[in-house]
């Protein structure tokens, strides 16, 4: 019948797998079928210096782990039985194709080598860039081993240059039980009960061996010390002082006393007894830890995601839909703000356009009545009718050249604020063409001419007092009504009346001709104006439909992307809501394999009880 | 070149801050503290994480029984240095400070601290007669470790002008304690910095030849840029069979060699560990307490050293002292502190008293500081063994301003293997014209350097003041110390 620990494992797996984690499936499998093998993987390991290799050799009473005063291990070394010495290098899988299918029935090459040399063979290897060996094996006929004992000597932890550090890490997934080696010269120090905590939450089965005793005088001190600083950290590991240097002299002089001294009888009757016959508490607790490691991995994204799915998570969409309703407000604010500045500017524009107009006609009518003051209208009509013609179009054209040179500044500046990224929507105003023809058409006013006859007519009339009056006068002088004087005197009299009347046609002529000239620059400032007026609304129109067709157009978009953003919101909520939901199921089914993993540890705790007070 | 010496410059500052500040009671009494500094020999610090082998080193290297000195249980600050009587003063951290009984007996300092029972002591200051304490003042400081608090490496960083770094084991994370001192501004370059192997008969699991593995070690550790960025050298040193060797008395010589005169495969087998040498039934032919006297002044590997050495011929006490001195590789660290330290210790003060005054001056600003604190900056920056100690730094810490050979000559040049002409030359006792013609070679080499538009801005300025110290080296001819000494 399978162990229980057996069933909880593969559930283990099972779950690995549903939760899409292959990398923590693998882990498991492999761990399963290292528990089915019925040999115990002892891993030593140990920061740099402490004498893992030296203790390694020193349990095989054999130098088959390469030792030195500097780094030396750089490969892990396995030792385990083999009826007569033997050493082997195992390679890299070949990464290549044709390597692959060279070595698919091995995975790994194996080069046998010399079993005293085999290790530093490996570790010279390993030292020289693209260097295959990935360890070294030994075989050894030693009555430890043949009980089952596989022991794996590591690259030192915590020295981050060694490219096989994280292999040590990934060692102790596969090991059984994990000896820390620690050298009496110096106490546990932070970052080795640091190691031993993490160790022993993957591979519960720990023990810490304090190396190099025969060089320290109170080395019992140092391993109180030790003890104490374990107890404090909580790390439920025993500890055993040894002496490699000790027990390998013992076993060149066969001095029993000696390897009692040593340390070494004490840690071999601990192993023996601890675990390899327990080896089934052993892997129950193995099992127990891994799963419960693993399972604490696949909890704590789900956690993760929970909490995630609870915090309202469509975050972003929400946030956008938010500023989108931001936004159309922000839309209807600016486009009346648009709006009253262009009634604004339009208001101002057209009465500067009216002064600018009057002003420009009344210089005109100043420059008309000092003409006419002057000329004759009889005579120069012809001239002053073009001259004035050509004045009021140049006044119309200025006119209407700054309106539409008003018009399209407001249209860019409105532009600037209403939409600054689009330039096309600045319409072009052209050049309309100005309305010329109420320039032309001035009338010829009614000039009558100061005729001959008339002339005779008015100087006759002029000349009659005159005669009657210097004729009456002379009568009294005796000399008849009709004589040379009164005739002269009439004379004079006729033609100072038709002097007189000729300045004062001219005055007429002059004022007529004002008048009517006066009235077409009045007629023209009617229609300029109300021409000018006309376009400037027409303008105004223009760009106000313009504007609000594109602040229309620009409503409907952030309208349309807001309804998309809602039922986005919409569906992702209900997505959540359903993931929560499925999240929830999968960590009730994980807390009920956690509860049966505590259940596999749980009768260990109580089993286990002897050996842990032996280690107390 | 203005070979005004920097150590006028530096009294001159000095003199010019104590002009500036002489209203203020703190600041003077700081400066004049600096200034005695300035007098004084140059400050060594033994720092190191606990049971590094910190007072055995300091007793090592004082020749005699001084450290460590543990008022009421604590390790405090303690200053060794020469005088001509044993003496002692303690520093209480509330009190004035006060002479203490001390005496010597036995080449042990015998101290009475029983009149500062109660009273926290901030340092203890001893005098002791020792020719080696002629031209430093030992510092040995409580245990720094990563997770001691940051106070402690503080206060050695303002006290020390350089530190020698203890560690136990090549690697691992004692050097942190190292990096710390480096974080401080007064010791940001690592010029003033050597690390110890300190325990370096325990790499050889104390073998009779470990230390040469461990010499071997420690030449390889520094070249690692891990060490070499913090320091200029790594030295392995047996501590106990160090202090042992200086301190060695008859009566320890006596029981010595009489352990040696035992086979040698007998006393092997009793010196196989350290409680089989200890145990009270052993078949020794001496006494238990002598044993275990020896065994915790030279630990195991001290005594299989000199027992092998005795027997190899150093039959006299004086001759087993020197044996074991050379043997313990103290001889090395001496020579590597006079290298480093000793020769250039006018220039290492004069850093760190500028450096103090800077920061008082940053500390305390007041009219007239500006003009202070720039001719502070034109000191510092003119003076040249100051740049070559920056440029040292420098290059130590950018490892590619310089092509590879190029930066190798120019630390060479710049006196990071010794200030001396031979050891800028890399020459091997040379004759005066060897001397005359490396100089001249270096010369025209960095000559060229200067003006090779291939560097960058700032490896062209690195090469003016290697170019710099080639002159002075040429302008200082034939003397072993160049002219600005």
């Amino acid at each position: 019948m399978a162990p229980p620990w057996l069933d909880v494992l593969d559930d283990a797996i099972q779950a690995c797998t549903r939760h899409d984690r292959p990398d923590l499936a693998a882990r498991l499998r492999e761990r399963r079928a290292h528990l089915l093998e019925p040999k115990l993987r002892i891993l030593v390991i140990g920061e740099t210096g402490q004498g893992k290799s030296q203790l390694v050799n020193a349990l095989v009473n054999a130098p088959v782990c390469a030792i030195g005063d500097d780094l030396t291990t750089l490969v892990p070394a396995v030792v385990e039985y083999a009826e007569t010495p033997s050493g082997a290098m195992l390679m890299e899988p070949a990464r290549n194709g044709r390597g692959a299918i060279e070595d698919a029935a091995s995975s790994a090459r194996r080069l046998s080598a010399p079993v005293e040399s085999v290790t530093t063979r490996a570790n010279r290897d390993a030292a020289t860039p693209g260097g295959e060996v990935v360890r070294a094996r030994v075989g050894l006929p030693r009555a430890l081993l043949e009980a089952g004992v596989v022991l794996i000597d590591t690259p030192p932890t915590g020295e981050s240059r060694s490219r096989h550090t994280a292999n040590a890490l990934t060692e102790i997934l596969r090991a059984d039980a994990v000896i820390l080696a620690t050298d009496a010269t110096s106490e546990l120090s932070a970052s080795e009960c640091e190691l031993l905590g993490q160790v022993m939450r993957i591979c519960p089965s720990v023990m810490v061996v304090l190396t190099k005793i025969d060089i320290v005088p109170d080395y019992r001190a140092v391993a109180d010390r030790n003890r104490a600083r374990l107890a404090k950290a909580g790390l439920p590991a025993s500890l055993v002082p040894v002496s490699a240097t000790l027990r390998l002299a013992a076993a060149r002089a066969g001095d029993r006393e000696l390897n009692v001294e040593s340390g070494f009888d004490e840690l071999v009757h601990r192993l023996r007894r601890d675990w390899l016959e327990q080896v089934d508490q052993l892997n129950r607790r193995s099992v127990a830890a891994v799963t419960d490691v693993t399972v604490d991995q696949l909890v704590a994204p789900l956690h993760e995601e929970f909490a995630a799915t609870q915090r309202n998570g469509a975050g972003d969409a929400l946030a956008r839909w938010h500023a989108a309703g931001r936004q159309l407000e922000q839309l209807q604010r600016d486009a009346a703000r648009g709006q009253t500045m262009l009634s604004d500017e339009v208001s101002d524009l057209t009465s500067d356009l009216e002064f600018d107009l009057r002003d420009r006609t009344r210089q005109i009518l100043r420059d008309v009545d000092e003409y006419f003051d002057v000329a004759d209208p009889s005579n120069t009509w012809q001239e002053f009718e073009e001259w004035l013609e050509e004045n009021l179009t140049a006044v119309a054209e200025t006119n209407f050249g700054w309106l539409f040179d008003r018009f399209d500044w407001i249209a860019r500046r409105l532009a600037c604020h209403v939409a600054p990224e689009r330039d096309d929507l600045v319409p072009d105003m052209g050049e309309a063409d100005p309305p010329v023809e109420h320039a032309t058409g001035l009338r010829k006013p009614n000039v009558e001419k100061f005729s001959v006859g008339q002339k005779l007519f008015v100087g006759m009339r002029g000349s009659y007092s005159g005669l009657l009056m210097f004729g009456l006068a002379t009568t009294v002088a005796g000399m008849s009504l009709i004589n040379p004087i009164s005739i002269g005197a009439g004379v004079a009299f006729g033609l100072k009346s038709v002097f007189e009347e000729r300045g004062s046609r001219l005055k007429r002529r002059q004022a007529v001709a004002k008048t009517a000239a006066h009235r077409h620059v009045d007629d023209f400032f009617l229609a300029c104006s109300k021409e000018t007026k006309d376009t400037a609304r027409t303008l105004q129109r223009m760009l106000r439909d313009r504007y609000t067709s594109y602040a229309e157009q620009r409503r409907a978009e952030i309208t349309a992307s807001a309804k998309a953003l809602k039922q986005v919101i919409d569906a992702e909520a209900a997505e959540r809501n359903k993931r929560a939901k499925e999240i929830r199921s999968s960590l009730e089914k994980l807390s009920a394999l956690r509860q049966r993993v505590r259940g596999v540890a749980g009768p260990v705790r109580v089993t286990g009880g002897a050996p842990r007070e032996l280690t107390a | 070149m203005n070979t005004a010496s920097t150590a006028e410059l530096t009294r001159a500052i000095l003199a010019r801050a104590m002009e500036l500040y002489r209203d203020n009671p703190r600041a003077t009494s700081w400066l004049r503290q600096q200034a005695t500094r300035f007098d004084d020999p140059l400050r060594l610090a033994v720092i190191g994480p606990s049971a590094a082998g910190k007072s055995t080193l300091v007793n090592a290297l004082v020749g005699d029984g001084v450290a460590p000195i543990e008022p009421s249980g604590t390790q405090v600050m303690c200053f060794y240095r020469g005088a001509q009587e044993p003496r002692a003063i303690g520093y209480p951290a509330a009190a004035p400070p006060r002479e203490l009984p001390a005496g010597r007996s036995a080449r042990r300092l015998r101290i009475d601290l029983d009149g500062l029972a109660g009273e926290g002591i901030g340092r203890l200051e001893v005098g002791w007669p020792s020719r080696s304490l002629r031209e430093l003042v030992l510092i040995d400081t409580p245990a720094v470790g990563p997770d001691s608090e940051p106070r402690a490496v503080r206060s050695v960083c303002a006290d020390a002008d350089a530190v020698l770094c203890l560690l136990r084991q090549p690697y691992g994370t004692d050097l942190d304690v190292l990096r710390a001192v480096h974080e401080h501004p007064a010791m940001r370059a690592p010029v003033n910095a050597l690390v110890v192997l300190s325990r370096a008969d325990e790499l050889g699991a104390g073998r009779v030849d470990g230390l040469i593995s461990a010499r071997q070690i420690a030449r390889r550790r520094r070249r690692e840029a891990d060490v070499h960025e913090v320091c200029q050298d790594v030295v392995a040193v047996a501590g106990l069979a160090a202090s042992g060797g200086r301190t060695l008395g008859e009566p320890e010589f006596t029981a010595l060699a009489m352990l040696a005169r035992l086979p040698k495969e007998e006393l092997d087998t009793q010196l196989l560990s350290a409680q089989r040498f200890g145990r009270g039934d052993s078949p020794l032919p001496v006494d238990a307490a002598t044993r275990e006297g020896l065994l915790g002044r030279f630990g195991l590997f001290g005594i299989r050293l000199a027992t092998t050495l005795i027997r190899r011929g150093a039959d006299s006490q004086p001759a087993l002292a020197a044996q074991l001195v050379q043997r313990s590789g103290l001889g090395e660290l001496r020579e590597s502190i006079d290298q480093y330290f000793v020769a250039p210790a006018e220039v290492l003060k004069a850093r760190s008293a500028l450096v103090a005054v800077d920061v008082l001056l940053r500390m305390e600003p007041r009219p007239g500081t500006a003009a202070l604190s720039a001719e502070l900056d034109r000191a510092l920056a003119g003076a040249h063994e100051l740049q070559e100690l920056r440029l040292l730094a420098t290059l130590q810490a950018e490892r590619d301003l310089l092509p590879e050979d190029w930066r190798e000559d120019a630390e060479r040049l710049i006196g990071a293997y010794g200030t001396g002409l031979p050891e800028r030359l890399g020459l091997h006792q040379p004759s005066g014209a060897e001397i005359y013609q490396a100089v001249h070679d270096a010369l025209w080499r960095w000559r060229a350097q200067v003006e090779n538009p291939a560097l960058g801005v700032a490896a062209r300025r690195a090469a003016m003041t290697v170019l710099r110290s080639c002159e002075a080296m040429a302008v200082g001819g034939g003397d072993p110390r160049p002219a600005y000494f």
